[in-house]
C-alpha cells in the first residue's frame, strides 16, 4: 500500500490513505487551564440556570429561553470564536468545540444555543460585509439578539436548493421583495435576526439575506409540537413581499447556497460535539442511577448485563469525542496554514473547515448515533423509571433523535462522505487510485506471512487499521469500476462505504489518543482507555467485515467475488480478545467513579 | 494546673451543652491528674452556677462584669488567659460552637497553643494528645495530635451523654480590668428568636424538603416539632424559595446541625445536605420516592406522602406521651 | 481601601475519600479540587462587589500552598482581583497558614480581611480567628451581610439563637457565609483577563505548626435502613424510643 510520508499537513478524507503520527493529533486531555475554565464555566452556567429550569424550558414559559440566551452571552459564551473586534474573545475552534461539547448537555438549551452560535450567526459573520458585521455581530456575541436561519422549506429539505421562496428587486432598487414559507426554522419565536434563503428572479442558485423581526412582511406560524427538544422555539415563518433593504443582501448573488452548504459543514461537527457532551451526561446519569437503584438486594451496577451497556456506552462516546477534536485541529491547523499562504483569515476559516468536510460528515453520523445509543440503553439501565416522564431519561431520549434528522439526515451525511472522497479523488486531490491499485495487486498475491511482527503496545492496532483502510480502497476501488456511473444510484452500496469509512476513522482517532496519552500519563493510568480502544477496534473489524461483505455481495460475483471476500477476511481479521472482561473493566472505572470519567 | 472550661448560659441559664463541656474537662483534668475550674463571664446566680459542680466542676471563676452579656471575643479571650495564667493551666476546653470558634484561636494564640476544632474524643494521652475529630464535612474523621506544650480543645456538642453527680463546687469572684480594644466591636441591634430551640442547639430537629410541595404545608412540620418538641429546619431549595427562613437552611451551605434525632421529610438526600446533617444519631427519612438516596443515610424509613404520614406521626407521638 | 481575600484549595464536595492504605493520607488521585466555598462565594465576591460599588480600592487575594494551587488562584483571579499571593509552603495546620498569612498581610497594611466561615475539607474555621488575633484586629465570624460606612464595617452575624448588627472600626478580619453575597459564574473576559493578573510566589520564613494529623478513619456503613409502613407510625415511635432511645 503506497502511503506517503510527506511532511506536508494532513488533507481531508487523506486518513484513508495515510498514516497519522499519534504526536500530530489533538486530544481532549491537553486542554489547558484557561479552556478548561471555560469549559467549567458551560457546566456551572448549565447547573445553576438551564438544568433546574429544564420543565418550564420544556413548557417554553413565555421569555424564559430567551433571558437564558442573555446570560450565557453576559458570560460570554456567545461569542467564543468571534473576533474580538465584533466583541467576541477571538478563540480557536477546538475551544468553541469544548463549549459546544459542555452546553450539549443542556437538552432544549443546547439546541437554542448551537442554532444562535451556529447558522445563527455564522453566516454574517462570515461573509458579511464590515457594515453588516458591525451592525449584527456584536449584537449577536452579546445575546442582546438573537438568530435564526431560514432554509428548509415545507417541499425542499435535504435538497435546499429546490426551494421556492424568492426575492425580487422593488421598483425603486433599494429593497428585495423576498415571498416564501420557511420551515423548522429554530430559534424563530424569539429570533431578532434571520439569515434567509431565497432565489432571486429566476436565478439558478439560492442568495442569502439578512432579515430582521421588524421587516414588513415577516410574520410567524405557532409552535411546532415535536417528539423531543420541546423547549426549543420551532416555527414556520412567512415572508410575503417581506421588504428587505439591498444593503442586507449577504455576500454576492446566487452565493447562497456555497454559505448553506459551508456553515452546515461547520454545523455539523458542531452538533458531534454537542451530542458527545450530552452522552456524557447521560452517561453519568445512568451510571449514578445504577449505582443507587438496589435490586435483589445489590446495585444493579453490580450485574454484567449492566456493566455491558455502562462500557459500552461509555466506548462509543469516547470514539466520537476522540474523532472529534482529531478533526477540530486538523480544521483549524488548516486554517492557520491557509492564512499563512496569506488568505483572509475567514476565507482562510472556510476553506479549512470545508477540507475537512468528509470527517465532519462522518462524526456528524456517528456521534449522534452514538447518543441514540447511549440514551436508549440510559432508559434500558433506569428500567421503569426510564419509561416515567418524571425521571430525565425521557427527555434525554426524546431529545436526542433530531440529532439524526438535522444538520443533514445522517443519510445524506453517509453519501456525502462518499461522494466527497470520490470527487476529490476524481479531480486528483486525494490518490485513491494508487493505493486501490496497490490492495488489488496485494489481493493476488502471496501473503507475506514471514513479514516480521512490529511490537509494541499499540502495533497490533496500528496493523488492524492498516487492513482496515485497505479493505475500503478494496470494496470502493471494485464498486466504483463495477458500478461506474452507477454507483451514486446504489444507496446502500454507498451506505455501507460509510460506515466502514466511519468506523475505520473512530477506530484510528481512538487509538492515535490512547497511544497520545500513553505517551503523557504512562500506561498504568490509561488501563481503561486501552480497554476501550480494543474494544472499539475489535467491534469496528466485524462491522467493517459486514458492510464489506454486504456490498461486495452486491456488485461481485465467481472468483472475483470469492477473491475479494478472502481479501475483506484477511483485512479485517484481528486476534480473538476477551471483550466481556474489557467491558468489565472499562465499567468498573465508571461505577467507582460514579460519573462518566474517560 | 488545673482545665479551664468557658461555660456559656443565656440570660442567666446555663446552656445544656456548656455542662457537657464542663463534664469533658473534668474528664481530662481526671486523665492529667487535676481538677477543672469553670469560667463562666456575665450576669448570672449563684445557685445555678453552683450546678456547675454535679458535673465535674471543681472551681467556678465568675467574672461577673455585665458587658459579658454579649459576645466580645477579645474580653472573653482576656479573661480566659487571666484565669489560665494564675492556675498554669495547660488546657482550656469550649464548645466548637458559635462563641467558642470567636474566643479559643485567640486563646491559643496568646498561649501558643494547638487547637482542635470540633473534638468527638476525649485525648489519647498514651500516644501524644490524640484527638478525633470530623473531617470533609463528615464524611471522615481525623485523629489530631496536639504537639504543642499547651492544648485549646473545642469540643462538639452533643457528644457524650451528661451524667449529673452530687459533686459541688466553689465560687471564686474575679475581677479583671479590661483594655478599650476588648470591646472594639459594638452590638447595634440583637435579633434572637425567641420561643424557638435554636437549630444547633436542638437535640430534636424536624426538617422538610421540596417534597413538602409548598409554604402552606409546613404547619404539618410545625406541628411534629411542636409534639416532640423539636426544632424545625429545612433543604436548601425550600430556603431558596423563601418557604423558609434562611436560618432554618441546614446542609452545606447552610448550616450543621447534629441532634439524636432528624427527621427529614420530603428531603431527597443530595450529597451537600447529608454534610449538613450526617453528624445526627439517628436519622428518619419520610419521601414518596423509595430511591431517595436519602434512605441510605437513615436508620428508619417510611415510603409515603408527608401529607397524610405527618399528620399520624404527630398523632402517635401524642399518643405515646400520653401513655408516659 | 485594600482587601486581602483568604482563599484555600478543598477537594470538591462530591469528592468520594478514600484514604491510603495505613491510612494516614487522603488518596489525592482523581480528586477535583475547588475554591473552598465559602471563600469563593462569599468573601471574593463580597470583595469584588464592594470594589465594584467603588468603596475599595484594590482586591489581594491571598493562599498558603505549592504550585499545584495555582489553578484555583486563577480561577479566584477570572471572578476578580487585581493580585495574588501564593505564599509558597505546604501548610500543616491552621495556625501556620494564619501566621505565614499574618506576615505578608503586616508587610502590606490591608483595611479589611475577608475569609470563608470554614474549609470545608478541615472544618476548622480557625484560620482566619488566629489571623486576626496574630493581626492585633477585630474579628467577626458567622457574618451574614458587609457595608462599609466610612471607616466602619457594619456587620450582620450569626448569634447563638439568632442574629445581631455590630459595628466596628477598619481595619477588621470578617469570615463570610451564606447570605454576604451570591456566587458568580466567572465569564470569558474575567477567565481571559486572569491570566494577565499578577501571581507573587512569596517564600515565607518558618513557623511550626502546633498539630498534626495522625491518621484518618472513615464511618462506619450504616448498618441499613429499618423501613417501617406509612400506616404504621405507632411502630416508629415505639422504635425511636425503645431501639433508638431518643424520645
Amino acid at each position: 500500500m503506497n502511503i506517503t510520508g510527506s511532511v506536508n499537513a494532513i488533507k481531508g478524507g487523506e486518513f484513508l490513505v495515510r498514516e497519522t503520527e499519534a504526536d500530530s493529533i489533538f486530544i481532549p486531555e491537553e486542554w489547558n487551564e484557561e479552556q478548561l475554565m471555560i469549559a467549567e464555566t458551560c457546566t456551572n452556567f448549565l447547573a445553576q440556570h438551564v438544568t433546574p429550569n429544564l420543565t418550564r424550558i420544556d413548557e417554553q414559559e413565555e421569555g424564559l429561553m430567551p433571558h437564558l440566551m442573555e446570560e450565557a452571552g453576559a458570560l460570554g459564551l456567545l461569542g467564543i470564536s468571534i473576533p474580538e473586534e465584533y466583541g467576541g474573545f477571538g478563540k480557536d475552534f477546538t475551544t468553541s468545540m469544548l463549549v459546544t461539547e459542555k452546553l450539549g448537555a443542556g437538552n432544549s438549551f443546547s439546541v437554542a444555543f448551537s442554532a444562535h452560535t451556529g447558522i445563527g450567526t455564522l453566516p454574517i459573520l462570515y461573509y458579511g460585509n464590515a457594515e453588516q458585521k458591525q451592525k449584527y455581530i456584536p449584537k449577536l456575541a452579546s445575546g442582546e439578539w438573537k438568530g435564526a436561519y431560514c432554509l428548509t422549506e415545507p417541499g425542499a429539505g435535504s435538497d435546499a436548493n429546490s426551494g421556492k421562496a424568492r426575492a425580487k428587486l422593488s421598483a425603486d432598487g433599494k429593497h428585495y421583495l423576498i415571498t416564501g414559507q420557511k420551515m423548522w426554522i429554530t430559534n424563530a419565536g424569539f429570533a431578532d435576526i434571520f439569515t434567509v434563503f431565497a432565489k432571486i428572479d429566476d436565478d439558478e442558485n439560492l442568495s442569502a439575506f439578512i432579515v430582521e423581526k421588524n421587516f414588513e412582511g415577516l410574520s410567524l406560524n405557532p409552535e411546532e409540537h415535536k417528539m423531543g427538544i420541546k423547549g426549543s422555539s420551532t416555527r414556520q415563518v412567512f415572508f410575503n413581499d417581506c421588504k428587505v433593504p439591498v444593503e442586507n443582501l449577504l455576500s454576492e448573488r446566487q452565493n447562497g447556497f456555497k454559505i448553506a452548504v459551508n456553515i452546515l459543514n461547520l454545523g455539523r461537527i458542531k452538533l458531534g460535539g454537542g451530542t458527545v457532551g450530552a452522552s456524557k451526561e447521560v452517561i453519568t446519569m445512568a451510571v449514578r442511577y445504577a449505582n443507587e437503584r438496589e435490586q435483589f438486594g445489590r446495585a444493579i451496577s453490580k450485574y454484567g448485563a449492566i456493566r455491558h451497556k455502562l462500557a459500552q456506552q461509555a466506548i462509543r462516546t469516547y470514539g466520537s469525542e476522540s474523532a472529534i477534536y482529531r478533526a477540530s485541529q486538523n480544521m483549524e491547523e488548516a486554517t492557520e496554514q491557509f492564512v499563512a499562504s496569506g488568505m483572509d483569515e475567514i476565507k482562510a476559516k472556510l476553506k479549512g473547515t470545508e477540507q475537512f468536510a468528509i470527517e465532519a460528515a462522518l462524526i456528524k453520523v456517528h456521534a449522534s448515533e452514538t447518543l441514540d445509543y447511549v440514551v436508549d440503553e440510559g432508559v434500558q439501565i433506569y428500567g421503569g423509571m426510564g419509561y416515567s416522564a418524571e425521571a430525565p431519561m425521557d427527555r434525554a431520549y426524546r431529545d436526542s433523535r433530531i440529532n439524526r434528522i438535522f444538520e443533514g439526515t445522517n443519510e445524506i451525511n453517509r453519501m456525502l462522505m462518499v461522494d466527497m472522497m470520490l470527487k476529490r479523488a476524481l479531480k486528483g486531490e486525494l490518490d485513491l487510485m494508487g493505493p486501490a491499485q496497490a490492495v488489488a495487486g496485494e489481493l493476488t498475491s502471496i501473503p507475506d506471512f514471514a513479514a516480521a511482527e512490529e511490537e509494541g503496545l499499540f502495533s497490533k492496532e496500528k496493523k488492524y487499521i492498516k487492513g482496515f483502510k485497505k479493505a475500503i480502497l478494496m470494496v470502493a476501488g471494485a464498486a466504483v469500476q463495477k458500478l461506474m456511473t452507477q454507483l451514486g444510484k446504489e444507496q446502500e452500496v454507498l451506505m455501507c462505504l460509510a460506515d466502514m469509512l466511519m468506523e475505520l476513522y473512530v477506530s484510528e482517532s481512538t487509538q492515535l489518543r490512547v497511544e497520545k496519552l500513553v505517551g503523557m500519563r504512562g500506561e498504568e493510568a490509561c488501563k481503561e482507555q486501552l480497554d476501550i480502544m480494543r474494544v472499539y477496534i475489535n467491534d469496528a473489524a466485524e462491522n467493517i467485515l459486514k458492510s464489506g461483505k454486504e456490498a461486495i455481495n452486491s456488485f461481485a460475483d465467481g472468483d472475483e467475488k470469492r477473491m475479494m471476500l478472502m481479501g475483506l477476511k484477511r483485512f479485517t481479521k484481528t486476534e480473538d480478545i476477551n471483550t466481556i472482561q474489557a467491558r468489565r473493566n472499562i465499567a468498573a472505572k465508571l461505577i467507582t467513579e460514579n460519573k462518566y470519567c474517560f | 494546673m488545673s482545665v479551664i472550661v468557658l461555660v456559656e448560659h443565656t440570660e442567666g441559664n446555663i446552656k445544656k451543652k456548656s455542662f457537657e463541656a464542663v463534664q469533658y474537662a473534668a474528664h481530662i483534668a481526671q486523665q492529667t491528674g487535676t481538677t477543672a475550674t469553670a469560667v463562666v463571664l456575665g450576669s448570672i446566680a449563684d445557685a445555678e452556677m453552683e450546678a456547675l459542680g454535679n458535673y465535674g466542676a471543681k472551681k467556678v471563676v465568675h467574672i461577673a462584669d455585665d458587658r459579658f452579656n454579649e459576645l466580645h471575643a477579645r474580653a472573653y479571650t482576656s479573661a480566659l488567659i487571666k484565669v489560665a495564667q494564675a492556675g498554669e493551666s495547660k488546657i482550656i476546653v469550649t464548645l466548637y460552637d458559635i462563641n467558642g470558634r470567636a474566643v479559643a484561636p485567640r486563646v491559643a494564640v496568646q498561649l501558643k497553643a494547638g487547637i482542635v476544632a470540633g473534638a468527638l474524643s476525649y485525648p489519647d494521652i498514651d500516644n501524644g494528645f490524640v484527638i478525633k475529630k470530623a473531617v470533609f464535612s463528615g464524611k471522615a474523621f481525623a485523629f489530631v495530635n496536639v504537639v504543642s506544650d499547651k492544648k485549646v480543645i473545642m469540643l462538639m456538642p452533643n457528644t457524650f451523654p451528661l451524667v449529673k453527680t452530687d459533686g459541688k463546687a466553689s465560687i471564686e469572684k474575679l475581677d479583671i480590668s479590661f483594655t478599650e480594644k476588648d470591646f472594639g466591636i459594638k452590638v447595634t441591634a440583637v435579633n434572637k428568636v425567641v420561643g424557638e430551640i435554636p437549630l444547633s442547639d436542638a437535640t430534636l430537629v424536624v426538617s422538610g424538603g421540596r417534597g413538602m410541595k409548598g409554604p402552606e404545608n409546613w404547619g404539618l412540620i410545625e406541628n411534629l416539632a411542636k409534639e416532640l418538641g423539636a426544632a424545625t429546619a429545612c433543604s436548601r431549595p425550600v430556603a431558596d424559595a423563601h418557604w423558609r427562613p434562611h436560618h432554618e437552611h441546614v446542609g452545606q451551605t447552610g448550616g450543621t446541625v447534629r441532634p439524636d434525632l432528624y427527621i427529614a421529610v420530603g428531603i431527597s438526600g443530595a450529597i451537600q445536605h447529608l454534610a449538613g446533617v450526617n453528624g445526627s444519631k439517628t436519622i428518619v427519612v419520610i419521601n414518596t420516592d423509595p430511591e431517595a438516596p436519602f434512605f441510605k443515610a437513615a436508620n428508619y424509613g417510611v415510603v409515603g406522602d408527608a401529607m397524610t404520614v405527618l399528620p399520624r406521626l404527630t398523632e402517635a407521638v401524642k399518643k405515646f406521651k400520653q401513655h408516659k | 481601601m485594600k482587601i486581602l481575600v483568604c482563599i484555600s484549595q478543598v477537594p470538591d464536595t462530591t469528592t468520594k475519600i478514600i484514604l491510603n492504605p495505613n491510612a494516614t493520607a487522603i488518596n489525592k488521585e482523581g480528586t477535583t479540587y475547588v475554591i473552598n466555598p465559602y471563600d469563593e462565594w462569599y468573601a471574593l465576591i463580597r470583595a469584588i462587589e464592594l470594589k465594584e460599588s467603588g468603596i475599595a480600592t484594590e482586591i489581594h487575594l491571598i493562599t498558603v500552598g505549592k504550585a499545584e494551587v495555582e489553578p484555583i488562584i486563577r480561577k479566584a483571579l477570572s471572578l476578580g482581583g487585581d493580585e495574588a499571593i501564593r505564599i509558597d509552603a505546604e501548610s500543616i495546620d491552621p495556625y501556620q497558614t494564619a501566621a505565614y498569612i499574618a506576615d505578608y498581610a503586616k508587610s502590606v497594611g490591608y483595611d479589611l480581611v475577608l475569609c470563608g466561615k470554614e474549609s470545608i475539607d478541615y472544618n476548622n474555621g480557625t484560620t482566619g480567628v488566629i489571623l486576626a488575633e496574630m493581626l492585633d484586629l477585630d474579628y467577626i465570624g458567622f457574618a451574614t451581610s458587609i457595608k462599609i460606612e466610612g471607616n466602619s464595617a457594619i456587620v450582620n452575624r450569626e448569634i447563638e439563637g439568632g442574629e445581631e448588627t455590630d459595628s466596628c472600626k477598619l481595619p477588621v478580619v470578617i469570615a463570610c457565609q451564606k447570605g454576604v453575597a451570591e456566587a458568580r459564574i466567572p465569564n470569558m473576559r474575567g477567565i481571559m483577563a486572569a491570566r494577565t493578573r499578577p501571581l507573587k510566589v512569596v517564600t515565607p520564613s518558618a513557623v511550626s505548626p502546633l498539630t498534626e494529623i495522625l491518621s484518618y478513619e472513615l464511618p462506619l456503613a450504616k448498618s441499613g435502613v429499618k423501613m417501617v409502613s406509612p400506616d404504621n407510625m405507632d411502630e416508629l415511635v415505639e422504635l425511636l424510643h425503645s431501639e433508638a432511645k431518643v424520645i
